[in-house]
């Protein structure tokens, strides 16, 4: 339960009763000004966060003069920073200022101005602010007699370096991921894009964990309603805890109800950088090694970046294959279901009789025991994801082979129904994106259902239902299916096969981008083979540099 | 207001989702069916009324047809005893089952037989249908309304008629495969495939016999040896009964009037010269047939173009075949191809059965004279009987294998 | 609440489409052999010519009320309770259709196919499936249609395409075989089976540019007209015209004559079956829309959500209502001429008398000027 919800019900204007509950304390506070004692100061941060013993309180004097305060959580901030930056400029008067008489009201701006050796600084006044800084790493200087506080970043929390991406295997492109500290992806993202286009805006949500949310988009490329509705969106959670972005995910979704998944999380910088480039707007949330993509498309979802890094034969023969085991993972088992039971003469003769052998000595119904079987892979399936690495992997291999060759023996079930469950989970893991291959394992089991009670005629009614809900499904606003339904020809290069890029001149439409052109006109002309060689030198050799097109001529690359 | 909505839309869900739970009606392992692969059909012998066992009417019942009884054989598969992968040591059990029953008709039959089986019969594998020639000649339309109306009967299976009594086929074992059944089936269409016997399945025996212009023709079978199945020829019909059947080589003659593409009979041709006999085989037909009127009464131009190859030399001497000898094989290759063509359509004539389909021609190209004329395929039976015809062929040697004389 | 109109020419089209292939492909053959003996394929063909103009009729008469649909309109045009009488007729008309058509479904599925299943149950699952799907806006609506139609025209050319290996085409001779007479019944018959296409009435009024609706209108007659006339002619060269007379639905057999080179599989019927029942599911889910959405303009609800359920009970009671398939067949027939008059002559009626207001209200104005 949410804790702030008691306070509607205390009286407004009562004292605080700061032992009890400090945030609420905090939100109750009459008197919200920096007083100049420094007593009453931190007499008052004592109360609020003294309980907490690597809180830690610094009483020193400023140029050897002035009495003042240091506040600051010992374990998240860094400690040859306080020393270096602050207490050493800050207790060493400067040869600059020796001779100079100031007034406690100039000292701040001289601190900030001329001593500090820091690019953070800040001044605040307000008690409130103050203790939000401090809980956020900041060092809170409070000097007695100025009614205005100095706080400096100096914040460090120990972070992964940056790996390869776990969940999204690429065999050729960048390896890079992101990782939990938001500050270090969004610099993923902007030395991606070191454009002014490139827009970042920081929320806060969550009132215990207070994660910093930032929303990234391109300025002229995103459709602008699709960024108000995000921001919309956003603004309306009301949650204490925000962990992970796929809370924010459950909460700014279309439709909680349905299996498949409306918005898009990515490990990888280069795959958000290529969104943001089509136009999506992208989520990211402190302490979350994933972005958020929206608006999302399905057939998004077995697209890899391999696909785009590739050359495109071989992009669109694996996304072929990868569609083909999509089909596979959905309808297989049914699809042998309802010829078993219900229309074997589809089958060739031999290999119906022959089927019918291996069936004969298992004692239920083909839709029994496919859906045992089945039951029993996704529960292996569980098992192995828990599992630490070096046993999971061999127990996969293993399980699927040995325990479905004891099943055969066994007489639970036929040969054919392991191969065809093999194949089933085998498709299910070609699929790129975890949670859509995850929805479609789900809609296995109602369309086996359905291929049980009416056969093929089943599995027919059972697809059209999901093609029906995933054509009516919308992602922010943008129609599921798109570009197939509604049509969109520039979008329909990309589904089945994966055209050149140089044929993919627009962006797609679907996301209504404001600016729609990806490729320049004159310059991507394919290379003409014929006049490779000596026609090329030539060029060349008469001093036709065409290199100086591409806008920044510098060569800072770092 | 909205909770409420909610609310009888899940019982409404609900509902009909435990209505669908009740059954699925047509689910049917496939190893609970019986399959059938092939059926033969002979006559009954004539006390057999008396071996019925009343499962489907009771004795003396008044509605029973009175046709002749028939007998039926039927070759089931035994599942699991049909191996995909090969085989460890030969089995001794026989893959199929053969079960007989008899009764006043098809379907008569087959409720006879399920009494007797366990599991439910099931047609969709159905291959083959094997008729006694007797049974053909007293009529196969019988047969057909049941076939057609029952869907798990697929109309690319075969239909074919035996000399002797179909229950032989049923159980004999051929060397060359597992299951009887399936081997004769493949052999129709392996025919089909060397070109022995035009295109024949059982939906296009229909379509040929329910059309206005033309009879329909059926592979004749007959057993050679212990186990070994030779096609005897071609079983010609009027209507629905059978009234003859050609000699084997005659479907060559056959398959050239009705514009077969693929050839695959041979001759024995003799170079007057040369004390030599060739063998040229055809290899490809091209026909053409125009109908008219002339003087009044309908007339047939049968213009046909072989394409054959040299097979064989027959010769003491090493054979010599130049130019000139292969234009004069040409021309004794066209006149006995005539010959044996004029002979197929005489006899044909003379039981009032058009097999080519020439009735066809006269019905598509010259509608007048069909609507005013003939109308009724009875009509055109008799016409046929009397209708003048001219053949002409033309052949082409092209090929003389690898040899070069 | 107005859905924004994004509907394109290309959805208009393909809605079009979707809608008129449906229930009426399997029996296609028979009408137009019953009719018109070999003379089928004219016969088609004719029949395609009346439903063109009806079509033509019919979008000439809704770009001229480019923003309402025929409910709607009807009402300026013939007064408010005439208006609204005749709309009724469209409803219940509507009703009937998507009835019979799930009805005719279900006989063909325990049929052929599923031979122990209840009627029953295989209509009502199709009535609810697309009682559920008719829930969606319009645009959504289209997008469905849309999505569909690859997987419905690929599969019958592709089995009218493998099986003309069989054809012979002496039993397409002659081309014209029966009289005027007879010839145009048989061509009203085939006519009957465009009806889905009255849908464009619904259609008008969400489309992005209204304008091409004449020429979604025509695509669509061209591509279904073409299926319709190819299957005509593969059946009937296949099999011949007398043969078809004795098949309930010649071009499910068809599809079972077929097979795919090398015996990969043998029955293709029951695949065909399968995208059929895609077919039949786009066309009943149409005609169930249509009439759940004139009843909300006819009404003047505020949505049709709980609308698309209320209905069900109706429809699926209409359904049963034929005894056997026999009876079925005759009420079809009846209904298909009903619905002659109901789509084309209505329109036609309407159009007649819109342009005769308008020219007396023109005259009025220039009288004025």
């Amino acid at each position: 339960m949410f804790i702030f919800r008691r306070r509607k019900q205390k009286k407004a204007g009562s004292k605080p009763r700061v032992n009890e509950i400090p945030s609420k304390a905090l939100e109750e506070i009459e008197k919200n000004d920096l007083t100049g004692s420094i007593e009453t100061t931190v007499q008052f941060m004592k109360e609020m966060l003294g309980d907490s013993d690597d809180f830690s309180v610094k009483h020193f004097r400023i140029f050897g003069r002035f009495h003042a305060v240091l506040f600051y959580f010992s374990n998240i901030t860094d400690k040859d920073r306080i020393d270096n930056e602050i207490l050493k400029p800050l207790m060493y008067m400067p040869e600059h200022l020796l001779q100079r008489e100031m007034s406690k009201q100039e000292l701040i701006t001289v601190l900030v101005e001329e001593t500090l050796f820091d690019s953070q600084t800040n001044r605040a006044n307000k008690l409130d602010q103050l203790v939000n800084v401090i809980l956020r790493g900041e060092t809170v200087i409070v000097i007695e007699g100025i009614t205005e506080a100095i706080h400096v970043g100096t914040r460090k929390i120990e972070k992964r370096s940056i790996k390869s991406p776990e969940t999204e295997q690429a065999i050729l492109g960048p390896r890079e991921s992101y990782i939990e500290s938001i500050a270090t992806n969004i610099a993923l993202i902007r030395a991606r894009l070191p454009t002014p286009d490139l827009c970042v805006k920081m929320t806060e949500i969550g009132r215990l964990t207070k994660s910093m949310v930032s929303i990234c988009y391109i300025k002229g490329i995103a459709n602008e309603k699709v960024i108000k509705e995000v921001e919309k969106r956003l603004s309306e959670i009301d949650i204490d805890a925000v962990l992970d972005i796929g809370y924010l995910e459950q909460f700014i979704e279309d439709n909680p109800f349905s299996p498949f998944p409306q918005t898009q999380a990515t490990e990888r910088p280069d795959k958000t950088v290529a969104n943001l480039a089509e136009g999506r707007v992208a989520i990211l949330v402190d302490g979350s090694p994933f972005a958020l993509l929206v608006p999302v498309v399905f057939n998004q979802f077995y697209q890899t970046f391999d696909d785009y890094s590739s050359r495109f034969l071989m992009g669109s023969f694996a996304r072929l294959a990868r569609m083909l085991a999509l089909v596979f993972s959905l309808i297989f088992p049914s699809l042998y279901v309802s010829f078993i039971s219900f229309n074997p003469e589809l089958l060739p003769t031999e290999f119906a009789v022959a089927v019918a052998g291996g069936r004969a000595g298992v004692p239920y119904p083909a839709v029994i025991e496919v859906l045992i079987i089945e039951i029993a892979m996704e529960v292996l399936r569980e098992a192995t994801v828990r599992m630490p690495k070096q046993v999971g992997g061999a127990l996969s291999i293993v399980g699927v082979l040995v325990v479905g060759e004891a099943a055969v023996n066994a007489g639970l079930a036929s040969p054919i129904t392991v191969v065809v469950i093999a194949l089933t989970s085998i498709g299910s893991f070609a699929t790129p994106a975890y949670v859509a291959a995850f929805a479609l394992r789900m809609l296995r089991f109602p369309i086996l259902f359905l291929a049980g009670i009416f056969g093929l005629y089943g599995v027919v009614i059972g697809v059209i239902f999901i093609f029906n809900h995933m054509l009516s499904l919308k992602s922010f606003g943008v129609p599921y299916m798109s570009p197939v339904s509604p049509g969109d020809s520039q979008g329909l290069k990309d589904v089945i096969i994966r055209s050149p890029l140089w044929w993919m001149p627009k962006r797609p439409a679907f996301l209504q981008p404001t600016n729609r052109d990806r490729l320049g006109e004159v310059k991507n002309k394919v290379l003409q083979h014929s006049k490779v060689g000596n026609d090329q030198r030539e060029e060349v050799q008469n001093g036709g540099s065409k290199r100086g097109h591409n806008g920044s001529g510098s060569d800072n690359l770092n | 207001m909205s909770l409420n909505k909610h609310r009888w839309r899940q019982i409404l869900l609900l509902l009909i989702i435990m209505s669908l739970l009740t059954g699925c009606w047509d689910s049917r392992e496939i190893e609970k069916r019986a399959t059938i692969l092939a059926i033969g059909i002979d006559n009954a012998e004539h006390n057999a009324k008396n071996e019925e066992d009343e499962v489907n009417h009771l004795k003396g019942a008044n509605q029973i047809p009175n046709e002749r009884m028939i007998e039926l054989t039927v070759q089931m598969a035994i599942p699991g005893r049909i191996p995909l992968g090969p085989q460890i040591g030969a089995g001794d059990k026989s893959p199929v089952l053969v079960i007989q029953a008899v009764g006043h008709t098809i379907e008569d039959a087959l409720l006879n037989i399920q009494q007797e089986v366990a599991t439910e019969i099931f047609l969709g594998h159905l291959r083959l249908i094997i008729l006694n020639e007797e049974v053909a000649r007293a009529g196969v339309g019988r047969f057909t309304d049941y076939l057609r109306r029952n869907p798990q009967i697929r109309r690319t299976a075969s239909l074919v008629i035996s000399k002797e009594k179909a229950s032989e086929y049923m159980n004999i074992k051929p060397e060359l495969e597992r299951v009887p059944s399936l081997y004769l089936a493949e052999m129709v269409d392996s025919l089909v495939q060397l070109g022995k016997f035009p295109p024949t399945f059982i939906g296009m025996f229909w379509s040929i016999l329910s059309s206005k212009g033309q009879e329909p023709y059926l592979p004749y079978f007959k057993i050679k040896g212990k186990a070994n199945i030779q096609i005897n020829g071609l079983a010609y019909f009027k209507g629905d009964k059978m009234v003859g059947k050609t000699k084997p080589l005659q479907i060559g003659g056959f398959m050239a009037g009705i514009g077969a593409e693929k050839g695959g009979y041979a001759l024995f041709i003799k170079i007057p010269d040369l004390e030599q006999a060739v063998l040229v085989r055809a290899v490809e037909r091209k026909t053409r047939v125009k109908a008219s009127m002339k003087n009044g009464k309908p007339h047939i131009l049968l213009k046909v173009r072989y394409e054959c190859e040299i097979e064989e030399v027959e010769s003491v001497n090493p054979s010599n075949i130049k130019a000139e000898d292969l234009q004069i094989l040409e021309k004794n290759f066209s006149s006995e191809a005539t010959r044996a063509l004029e002979t197929l359509i005489v006899e044909t004539q003379e039981v009032k059965s058009d097999i080519f389909g020439f009735g066809e021609h006269f019905r598509a190209k010259l509608p007048n004279y069909w609507n005013n004329q003939v109308k009724t395929k009875e009509n055109w039976q008799d016409i046929y009987q009397n209708l003048a015809y001219d053949v002409e062929i033309k052949t082409k040697i092209r090929r003389t294998g690898m040899k070069a004389k | 609440m107005e859905d924004p109109k994004e509907v394109t020419t290309v959805q208009a089209a393909t809605t079009l489409i979707s809608t008129i292939i449906g229930v009426g492909v399997l029996p296609l053959p028979l009408f137009a052999v019953r009719a018109g003996d070999t003379g089928a394929p004219f016969i088609t063909l004719l029949g395609i010519g009346i439903a063109a103009f009806g079509l033509f009729v019919v979008t000439k008469l809704g770009l001229r009320h480019s923003d309402k649909t025929i409910i709607t309109y009807s009402e300026d045009i013939l007064g408010k309770w005439l208006g609204r009488f005749f709309s009724l007729f469209v409803i219940v008309f509507f009703s009937i259709l998507t009835a019979l058509a799930a009805r005719e479904f279900g006989a063909v599925v325990i049929t052929a196919v599923l031979l122990e299943t209840p009627l029953e149950v295989t209509v009502i699952v199709m009535l609810l499936l697309a009682a559920i799907s008719a829930r969606n806006t319009m645009n959504t609506f289209a997008y469905i249609h849309n999505f569909y139609i690859p997987i419905i025209l690929a599969p019958v050319l592709i089995i009218v395409a493998l099986s003309l290996k069989n054809a012979n085409f002496l039993y397409v001779r002659p081309f014209i075989s029966s009289g005027l007479h007879d010839s145009f019944f048989g061509a009203l018959t085939i006519a009957a089976l465009f009806q889905g296409s009255f849908i464009m009435t619904l259609i008008i009024p969400s489309m992005k540019n209204p304008k091409s609706a004449m020429k979604a209108g025509w695509w669509a007659i061209f591509i279904s007209g073409g299926l319709y006339l190819l299957l005509v002619l593969a059946t009937v060269a296949i099999f011949g015209a007398e043969e078809i007379k004795r098949l309930y639905w010649p071009t499910l057999e068809l599809a079972r004559t077929t097979s795919l080179p090398g015996n990969i599989l043998q029955r293709l019927d029951v695949i065909f079956i399968s995208v059929w029942v895609i077919a039949v599911f786009t066309t009943i889910f149409a005609s169930y829309f249509l009439t759940i959405h004139s009843v909300k303009q006819l009404f003047r609800l505020q949505d049709h959500k709980m609308l698309a359920y209320f209905m069900l009970p109706f429809i699926f009671i209409l359904a049963m209502l034929p005894q056997n398939i026999v009876q079925l067949y005759d009420v079809i027939k009846i209904a298909g001429r009903a619905g002659l008059i109901v789509t084309i002559l209505y329109p036609m009626l309407l159009y007649i008398i819109d342009a005769m207001k308008s020219k007396r209200r023109k005259k009025g104005e220039s009288k004025q000027a």
